[in-house]
């Protein structure tokens, strides 16, 4: 059953000690949208992304995916987390194996998928980022920019619902941003629900449905992108783009 | 004068030891592993008393003397009605006694993998043992080769243990070939020998181990 809402918060806070990291979040995510999430450093971007598949767990407020409440004990979590893709800043590929292993390990152990067959959507995917050639590397032989092409193949291979990206170029060099935006915006294109936390302002205003702007963990402002890159509203969200044009 | 006459005439009893002790090592070496391993991860799961459980068996059993674990088994035992000769409760009492320090060298490498590591295992849906078993713990065991090959060595030295408890190892008939021909030092001379064949081996074959873990990064 596919509904319409896929990701709802509602009053979602969080701690971490005395540090209020998401301040009473309100946010409903659609299927096939993609979402930005931008910000300043420290303003809970990455955390609010992180609790969708409870890499962080919320204290108060209610947060569901698919209709599943995420934070209940009955939940089952690894069931849950099938159907959410992750990438993350610093790849986290598994050094010890190859392209192709690292890809087909959770299809194979989770999901229960056939080597052979894992292995086939493996290299489907590795062809649609890009890399095909690369199925029997180890990341260490691969560049920033491939390694995360390689994530994404990774996430893509257990065919996720959602999927989360949790600031896919902030480690990259320059020249190689450019390859990994690519592969994420004929995602968005082919109409995967996406939930990208970026300073890439250019993709956001190219491919995002919505922008939402967070300062200090609360959700300041939400917007289409055009409407908020060329007016934004509040005085922070003001602030914070004047400052990314100046450099 | 070390007189090599001894080696000869007491082969028998030289031999003897010497199996045993090598028995003794690979058994203990196995099964420290195993315990080892499985005690680190107890230590690290989420899930408190486990941890506790774990914590307390490495705290147990690295810090009272070889000797005491050894008598636990030996001696210990056989209060409650089970009884075992002196090779095997040696050789529980070394297994046992080495997995905590085996534990302790897992658990450091298991911390020494990036955290990222599991975050995405977890997050891509494998449990905790997947997680562990198949991203984790190949990582760590790379990092660990190094302190473990140490505590193996320090386990084949160890295993003279037996010979208190007549465990029929090397010491073990040292001890005997001494009383039998008051030639104290060139019986002990002779057991001295006996275990640098299978300490250099084995401490030839880790640096190469280590030597080829290192080239596959």
């Amino acid at each position: 059953m596919r509904l319409s809402v896929m990701i709802t918060f509602r009053q979602v806070n969080k701690h971490f000690g005395s540090n209020h990291v998401l301040r009473d979040i309100r946010l409903h995510i659609e299927q096939g949208e993609v979402v930005v999430v931008i910000g300043p450093s420290g303003s809970g971007k990455s955390t609010l992304i992180r609790c969708i598949n409870r890499m962080e767990t919320v204290e108060s407020g209610e947060l569901s995916v698919n209709g599943v409440n995420v934070n209940d004990r009955r939940t089952d979590i690894n069931k849950l987390r099938r159907n959410i893709g992750m990438v993350f800043q610093h790849f986290n590929l598994y050094p010890h194996m190859k392209v192709i292993d690292n890809i087909t390990l959770a299809p194979i152990r989770v999901n229960g998928v056939p080597p052979k067959e894992a292995r086939e959507t493996a290299l489907f995917y590795l062809e649609k980022v890009g890399i095909p050639e690369k199925a029997d590397a180890y990341p260490s032989q691969l560049s920033g920019g491939q390694q995360q092409r390689v994530a994404i193949a990774r996430g893509l291979a257990m065919k996720p619902d959602i999927m989360l990206f949790d600031e896919p170029t902030s480690a990259l060099d320059p020249e190689m941003i450019g390859e990994v935006l690519d592969v994420m915006k004929t995602l968005a294109r082919e109409g995967m629900t996406m939930i990208v936390v970026t300073h890439e302002m250019g993709f956001a205003r190219e491919v995002a449905d919505r922008v939402v702007f967070m300062d200090q963990g609360a959700i300041v402002e939400e917007n289409e992108p055009e409407a908020f890159f060329s007016n934004p509203r509040e005085e922070r969200a003001k602030l914070f783009l004047s400052r990314l044009l100046h450099h | 004068m070390i007189d090599f006459a001894l080696l000869f005439d007491y082969s028998e009893e030289y031999m003897e030891g010497l199996r045993n002790t090598l028995y003794a090592s690979l058994i203990a070496l196995a099964g420290s592993f195993m315990l080892g391993t499985i005690v680190a991860v107890l230590r690290m799961t989420p899930v408190r008393p486990l941890r506790w459980l774990g914590r307390a068996y490495v705290e147990f059993f690295r810090n009272i003397p070889l000797l005491l674990v050894v008598y636990i088994f030996f001696l210990g035992l056989p209060a409650l009605g089970i009884i075992l000769s002196g090779f095997v409760s040696g050789t529980i009492g070394l297994t046992v006694y080495t997995s905590a320090y085996i534990a302790e060298a897992i658990r450091a490498g298991i911390m020494a993998v990036p955290a990222g590591q599991s975050e995405a295992a977890r997050s891509s849906g494998l449990t905790y043992i997947q997680t562990m078993r198949h991203v984790v713990l190949p990582q760590a065991i790379k990092i660990v080769v190094p302190p473990i090959s140490n505590q193996f060595l320090n386990l084949v030295k160890n295993s003279s243990i037996l010979g208190v408890v007549s465990g029929f190892d090397l010491m073990y008939y040292a001890d005997i070939v001494n009383s039998e021909t008051y030639q104290t030092v060139n019986a002990l001379f002779m057991a001295a020998l006996l275990y640098l064949l299978l300490t250099i081996p084995l401490s030839y074959a880790t640096r190469l181990l280590e030597k080829r873990l290192a080239r596959t990064g």
